[in-house]
C-alpha cells in the first residue's frame, strides 16, 4: 500500500507542479561562427544541465521561472545570464575565446561538473589547438599521434599504420570523418595520419561504453568533426613545416549564413629519396572542403569532402598509389525545439593501386560505400533524452584486378571476384537522469548483416575450405570442388544482432562520481592482415559463410574525481573485452591477391583486460596529464576437433599489439606570452615477437626455427622516447592582422634507438647468423611556421 | 606478389635511421634431423641426367657456428610402381648422399624416400613435376631502385593449360617463385634484378628454372621469407614452423624438417658483363 501512496504522490508532484518550457539553441564561437561541440548549458540554481551536440545544438526543458544559465567551455569564457522562463524560448550564445575577453571570468569547474555527472565514460577528447602543440616527429601535428598520448591506446609502433585500442586490432576502430567511414587513416604507410589539423574541430576518442548511435566496429570510435567555416570574415590559416605545407581559406558566402572551407595539404615532392639519383617520387596530399548553408533556424544543409591521396614511384618500374574519397550531404531539421534530426548521405571509396612494370601488371583493389543515417535527438525533458535513428551501408568490395601494362607482357588479366553486403541498423537509447545522483544511459541497437550475392562462390567438400593433414601435422587449404553462381539480389548469408548498451554514473559528490559500462558490439567487415602492422594493400574482407562476424562484450568501470575545483582531474578505469570470432591464419598463408582467402582462415576469439590512470592538470601556465596503463591483449584459436592443435597448441597467445606497461607524460609550460614550451614522454613494454629457437640449412640458405608453441612468447626491447617543442609567438603579432608562431621540434631527444623490429639472418659476407634491430627514428629535429591572416 | 612486399619493406627503409647487430638470448631446443632432398631432372639435355643428393644435417641453436652434419645414416629411395629400391651413400663423408648406381626418377612414378638415423625411421614421398625449358635469359639495362642493380630478362612459354608452379635458381642462393596464373599456357618474360651486393660483375651465372608442386612452392615461399632474405619492417609477416613432407614414423612428435621433391629442372648459363 505505500507504493501506491508513494506512485500517487508522484503522480500529484508532477500534476501539480509547475508548467514546464523548452529553452533551446545553438552556441557559437563569436570570432568565427563556427558552432561549437560539447559545450556546457548549466542552471546552477537547478542543478540541470546539458552539452550541444555534434552541431552545436542544445535543448532543455525546465519549470518556469528565472534562473541563470552559465554557458561555459574549456578555453572560451563563461557566459552568465539570467533567463525569465515564461515559454518556450530559443537562445543562441555566442562564446569568446579567453585570449580575446582578458580579465573576464572563467569557470572552469563546471565544465568538469557536467563531465563528472555524464554516464559517457571511456572518452578522450582532443581539440586542433591541443594537437598542434604536441611535439610529434618533423613537426607534423598529428591526430592519432597525439592519441596514442592517451591512456589505453597504442599503436605498433613508429612508422606503423594505425593504432590500437584497448587491446583491439587496428581494424576494430571505427574513423568517422564528419560522420563519413575512413578506411585509411595513414599517409606513407603510417608515418603520418590522413587529417589536416587545421581543418579539425573536434575529435573525440569512444573506447568504451560505446553509445547506441555508433556500430560496425569492436574497439573504439574516433569521432572528427571538421570546421564549417568562417561565417562572419575571410580567413587564411597555413603552415610551412619539414615534411609538408598545408592552407585553409575560409569565409562566408552569405554573411552569418553560409559559409566554406578550404583546405589542403601536400607534401614535397620527393621526400626521403635524394638518396638516389635516378627519377622517383613520394608524395602525398589532401584536400578537405565543407560548405554549409543555413536555411533558417529549422534548416541546416552541410557538404563535406576528403580526398587524399598517397604517390609513390621508382622510374616507371613501380608506381604505388593509394587513397580515400569521401563525400557527405548533410540536413540538419529541427522538428521542434525538442527534436533535432540530422540526415546524412554519404558515399565513401579507398583505393589502392600499383604499376609493377618488372613483372608486367598493375594492381587495382578498394572498397566503396553509399552510406544512409537518420538520426534524431529528441530532448523529452531535463531528465530524458532520447536518441534514435538508422543507418544503411551497402558496400562493394574489389579484392583486386591484375591488367597487364604493356601489350609484350605475357600477363593475363584476372579480376578477383568482387563482394556485395548491405549494412542495416536501427537504435534506440536513452540518457535517463534518475535522480540527483544517478543518471543512466541505455540503449539497443540492431543490426543486419546481408551478404548479397556474387559472380562466382567457391564449394568446398564438407563445407571445409581449410584441412589438417594429420600426418605432415599441418593446416591446409582446401581445393574448391566447383563454384556456384549468383544474382546480385541472392542472399549468401545475412547475421542479425542485438546490441545492448548500457551506462551509468552515480555522484558521489559534487567532484567525485563511479562510472560503469557495458556494451555489445558485433563487426561484419574484416581487415585481413597477418603482418605486424597493417599495410595499404591489405583488403577488407566481408562476413559471409565462411568468415563469420566479430561480436564482442566489454564491461568498464571508473572513477572520476575534479580535483580543486577542476583544477586537477582524474580517472581511472578498469575494462574487460571478450571478442568472438577473431580470424588468425594458418601458417604460410598467402593473403595477398588470394581468391580464395577462406582457405587460409582459421577462426578463434580474443580478449583483453586492464586498468587505466589520467591524471590532468587543466588549467594555470603548466598543463599536462600523467598515463598509465596496464593491460593484456591475447588471441585463442582452438582446433575445430579434438585432433587439431589450432594454433598454438590452442593455449592463448599474446596479440601482436599486446603492452603490458604503457607510460605517457605530456606538458606544456606557458612562460610567457612569447614562449611556450611542451614535452612527451613514453614508456612501452616492447611489442610481442618471435625470436628462432634454431636453425638450419636447406639448399644453400640458413633458415631460423620457429616454434609454433611458443607464439609471440618473446618481446621486442622496451620503447621510450622523450620529445620537446618550443612555440614562439613574435610580440609585434599582437595588433596587426599576420598571425605567425613558429614551433621548434626535437623528436626522441635523447635519441633512443626503438627497436621497429629485429631480424634474424645470416650475414652475406661472415656467414655467421646475427640479430639485426631495425630503428625507425634518432633524434629529429624539425621547425614549422604556422600562419593565420 | 612477395615482391609487393619486399617492395613496401623497403620503403620503409627510407625512414630507417639505423639497423645494428644487436645481442639477443634464443631459446633453443633438442636437435631435429634436416633432410633436404630436393632432386633435379635435367630433361631438356641428351641424355637426360639428374642430379639426386640427399643432404642430412642437424638443427642447432641460432647462433651456433656450425650446423652439424650426419654420416651416420642409412638413406634409400624406393620406386613405389614396382618397388624396386635404390641404394644411397655418403661415400664423402660430408652428410651429401648420392646414390649408388645411376638414378633418373621417371615421369609418373611415385618414389619414397627413407633415412634411418639414431633408430627412428623417417619417410617422405614425391612425384616428378613437369616443367618448360627457359627460351631466353638475357641480360638488360633497367634498374630498380638504386640504379646499380644488374637486370636479368627471362623468358619461357608456361606449361599447358594446367596449375604450375616454377621455382627459379639465379645462384648465389637468390630464388624466385611463381605460379602461372596471370599468365597460364602463353609466352611470359619477367625481369630479375640482382641488387649491388649480390653479384660482382663480370660473371657467369646460371639460372635454373624448375618444374614445383604448388606444396613446395608455399614451402619454398616461406623458406625464402624466413631466411632473411626479405627482411625488415612492420610488413613482416608471422614467423611460423615450417614443415616439409618428411615424417618421423617411430616417434611422431619427434618431426624432421626438410623436403622431399623430385623436379624437372633446365638451366641456362651466360656471361654477365660489365655495365658502362
Amino acid at each position: 500500500m505505500k507504493k501506491i501512496y508513494f506512485l500517487f504522490l508522484l503522480l500529484s508532484l508532477s500534476a501539480f507542479s509547475q508548467e514546464k518550457y523548452t529553452v533551446s539553441g545553438t552556441v557559437y564561437d563569436n570570432s568565427s561562427n563556427e558552432t561549437l561541440i560539447g559545450v556546457s548549458v548549466y542552471f546552477p540554481e537547478l542543478n540541470a544541465g546539458t552539452t550541444t551536440n555534434e552541431y552545436g545544438f542544445y535543448s532543455l526543458t525546465i519549470p518556469e521561472g528565472t534562473y541563470k544559465i552559465q554557458i561555459s567551455y574549456l578555453g572560451f569564457s563563461t557566459i552568465i545570464e539570467t533567463i525569465n522562463l515564461s515559454e518556450k524560448l530559443t537562445k543562441n550564445f555566442n562564446l569568446k575565446e579567453e585570449t580575446e575577453s582578458l580579465g573576464e571570468i572563467i569557470i572552469e569547474a563546471d565544465i568538469e561538473k557536467i563531465n563528472i555527472r555524464s554516464p559517457q565514460m571511456s572518452v578522450n577528447k582532443l581539440t586542433s589547438a591541443s594537437i598542434k602543440q604536441i611535439p610529434v616527429v618533423l613537426g607534423e601535428a598529428d591526430v592519432i599521434k597525439s592519441l596514442i598520448l592517451l591512456p589505453g591506446v597504442t599503436s605498433a609502433g613508429e612508422g606503423a599504420s594505425g593504432f590500437n585500442v584497448r587491446g583491439g586490432a587496428a581494424d576494430q576502430n571505427l574513423i568517422l570523418l564528419d560522420e563519413a567511414i575512413v578506411f585509411n587513416s595513414s599517409h606513407l604507410f603510417g608515418f603520418f595520419s590522413v587529417f589536416n589539423p587545421d581543418v579539425i574541430k573536434d575529435v573525440k576518442l569512444y573506447k568504451g561504453g560505446i553509445p547506441a548511435r555508433f556500430g560496425g566496429r569492436l574497439s573504439s570510435v574516433l569521432d572528427i568533426y571538421q570546421k564549417e567555416g568562417n561565417s562572419k570574415e575571410f580567413n587564411v590559416t597555413g603552415g610551412i613545416g619539414l615534411v609538408s605545407s598545408r592552407l585553409l581559406v575560409e569565409g562566408p558566402i552569405e554573411k552569418e549564413k553560409s559559409s566554406f572551407v578550404v583546405a589542403g595539404r601536400a607534401s614535397y615532392a620527393h621526400l626521403f629519396l635524394p638518396l638516389f639519383d635516378n627519377d622517383n617520387k613520394a608524395y602525398f596530399y589532401d584536400l578537405n572542403g565543407k560548405f554549409n548553408y543555413r536555411i533558417d533556424e529549422q534548416n541546416n544543409i552541410f557538404l563535406s569532402t576528403y580526398f587524399g591521396k598517397d604517390v609513390f614511384g621508382v622510374s616507371d618500374n613501380f608506381v604505388n598509389e593509394y587513397g580515400n574519397t569521401v563525400v557527405n550531404l548533410r540536413w540538419n531539421h529541427l522538428f521542434s525545439d525538442k527534436i533535432f534530426s540530422n540526415l546524412s548521405l554519404i558515399y565513401s571509396d579507398y583505393f589502392y593501386g600499383l604499376i609493377l612494370d618488372f613483372v608486367g601488371f598493375e594492381w587495382d583493389s578498394g572498397i566503396t560505400n553509399y552510406n544512409l543515417k537518420y538520426d534524431f535527438k529528441h530532448y523529452l525533458n531535463d531528465k530524458f533524452k532520447l536518441s534514435y535513428g538508422i543507418n544503411n551501408i551497402y558496400n562493394r568490395f574489389n579484392p583486386g584486378e591484375i591488367i597487364p601494362n604493356r601489350a609484350d607482357s605475357g600477363i593475363q588479366s584476372e579480376k578477383l571476384i568482387d563482394k556485395y553486403a548491405n549494412e542495416f541498423a536501427a537504435y534506440l537509447e536513452a540518457e535517463h537522469k534518475v535522480n540527483d545522483k544517478l543518471t543512466l544511459q541505455y540503449g539497443m541497437r540492431f543490426s543486419n548483416f546481408t551478404r548479397l550475392g556474387q559472380d562466382e562462390l567457391n564449394v568446398y567438400e564438407n563445407d571445409q575450405p581449410v584441412l589438417y593433414n594429420e600426418e605432415l601435422k599441418k593446416y591446409e587449404s582446401a581445393e574448391a570442388i566447383g563454384t556456384e553462381s549468383f544474382q546480385r539480389s541472392d542472399v549468401l548469408a545475412t547475421f542479425s544482432n542485438f546490441e545492448p548498451r548500457l551506462s551509468l554514473s552515480y555522484v558521489l559528490d559534487d567532484d567525485t562520481s563511479i562510472k560503469a559500462s557495458y556494451n555489445r558490439m558485433a563487426q561484419y567487415l574484416h581487415l585481413l592482415t597477418n603482418t605486424a602492422s597493417p599495410t595499404p594493400l591489405d583488403v577488407w574482407a566481408p562476413s559471409g559463410r565462411f568468415i563469420k562476424p566479430q561480436l564482442l562484450d566489454q564491461f568498464a568501470v571508473g572513477y572520476f574525481k575534479s580535483i580543486k575545483n577542476g583544477d586537477y582531474s582524474l580517472e581511472t578505469e578498469a575494462f574487460y573485452k571478450d571478442i568472438q570470432n577473431r580470424i588468425d591464419y594458418i601458417n604460410g598463408a598467402n593473403l595477398v591477391a588470394n581468391n580464395e582467402i577462406e582457405t587460409v582462415i582459421l577462426n578463434g576469439q580474443a580478449r583483453a583486460y586492464g586498468l587505466e590512470v589520467l591524471f590532468k592538470k587543466n588549467t594555470g601556465s603548466f598543463k599536462g596529464w600523467f598515463a598509465y596503463t596496464l593491460s593484456r591483449s591475447e588471441q585463442q584459436t582452438l582446433g575445430r576437433t579434438a585432433n587439431e592443435p589450432g594454433i598454438n597448441q590452442g593455449e592463448w597467445y599474446s596479440s601482436p599489439f599486446d603492452k603490458t606497461h604503457d607510460i605517457s607524460l605530456n606538458g606544456s609550460y606557458e612562460v610567457s606570452e612569447k614562449w611556450t614550451f611542451n614535452a612527451n614522454f613514453l614508456l612501452q613494454t616492447g611489442q610481442p615477437t618471435n625470436y628462432p629457437v634454431g636453425q638450419y640449412e636447406v639448399q644453400g640458405l640458413n633458415v631460423p626455427i620457429f616454434d609454433d608453441n611458443r607464439r609471440n612468447a618473446d618481446r621486442l626491447p622496451a620503447f621510450h622516447r622523450l620529445d620537446i617543442s618550443a612555440t614562439l609567438t613574435p610580440e609585434k603579432n599582437k595588433n596587426r592582422k599576420w598571425q605567425g608562431e613558429w614551433i621548434f621540434g626535437l623528436y626522441n631527444l635523447y635519441g633512443r634507438q626503438n627497436a621497429a623490429s629485429i631480424n634474424f639472418r645470416q650475414n652475406r659476407e661472415t656467414l655467421r647468423n646475427e640479430a639485426v634491430q631495425t630503428s625507425i627514428f634518432g633524434l629529429v629535429p624539425s621547425v614549422t611556421y604556422n600562419f593565420e591572416f | 606478389m612477395k615482391k609487393i612486399f619486399f617492395i613496401i619493406s623497403l620503403l620503409s627503409l627510407f625512414f630507417i635511421g639505423c639497423e645494428k647487430v644487436v645481442d639477443i638470448d634464443v631459446p633453443s631446443i633438442a636437435p631435429k634431423l634436416i633432410i633436404d632432398a630436393a632432386f633435379e631432372v635435367y630433361f631438356d639435355e641428351t641424355p637426360v641426367t639428374s642430379s639426386s643428393i640427399v643432404k642430412l644435417k642437424l638443427s642447432a641453436d641460432y647462433f651456433n657456428e656450425t650446423i652439424p652434419i650426419v654420416t651416420d645414416a642409412v638413406v634409400f629411395v624406393t620406386n613405389l610402381s614396382n618397388s624396386t629400391v635404390i641404394d644411397f651413400s655418403d661415400a664423402n663423408a660430408d652428410g651429401s648422399y648420392e646414390s649408388v648406381t645411376p638414378f633418373i626418377p621417371l615421369d609418373a612414378n611415385e618414389y619414397e624416400l627413407t633415412v634411418i638415423h639414431d633408430n627412428q625411421i623417417y619417410k617422405g614421398r614425391a612425384t616428378k613435376v613437369k616443367s618448360t625449358p627457359l627460351t631466353n635469359v638475357v641480360q638488360g639495362d633497367e634498374t630498380l631502385f638504386s640504379g646499380e642493380e644488374t637486370e636479368l630478362k627471362v623468358n619461357f612459354t608456361d606449361r599447358g593449360p594446367e596449375e604450375n608452379f616454377y621455382l627459379f635458381d639465379f645462384t648465389n642462393n637468390l630464388f624466385t617463385n611463381i605460379e602461372d596464373r596471370f599468365f597460364n599456357d602463353v609466352d611470359y618474360n619477367f625481369s630479375f634484378f640482382y641488387a649491388e651486393d649480390e653479384i660482382v660483375l663480370p660473371a657467369v651465372v646460371t639460372v635454373k628454372m624448375s618444374g614445383i608442386s604448388k606444396a613446395y612452392a608455399t614451402y619454398f615461399r616461406i623458406l625464402v621469407g624466413q631466411s632473411g632474405q626479405n627482411s625488415g619492417g612492420p610488413f613482416e609477416t608471422v614467423p611460423s614452423s615450417l614443415l616439409g613432407n618428411m615424417i618421423n614414423t617411430s616417434n611422431e612428435d619427434n618431426f624432421p624438417l626438410g623436403y622431399f621433391h623430385i623436379a624437372e629442372t633446365d638451366t641456362f648459363t651466360l656471361v654477365l658483363v660489365e655495365k658502362e
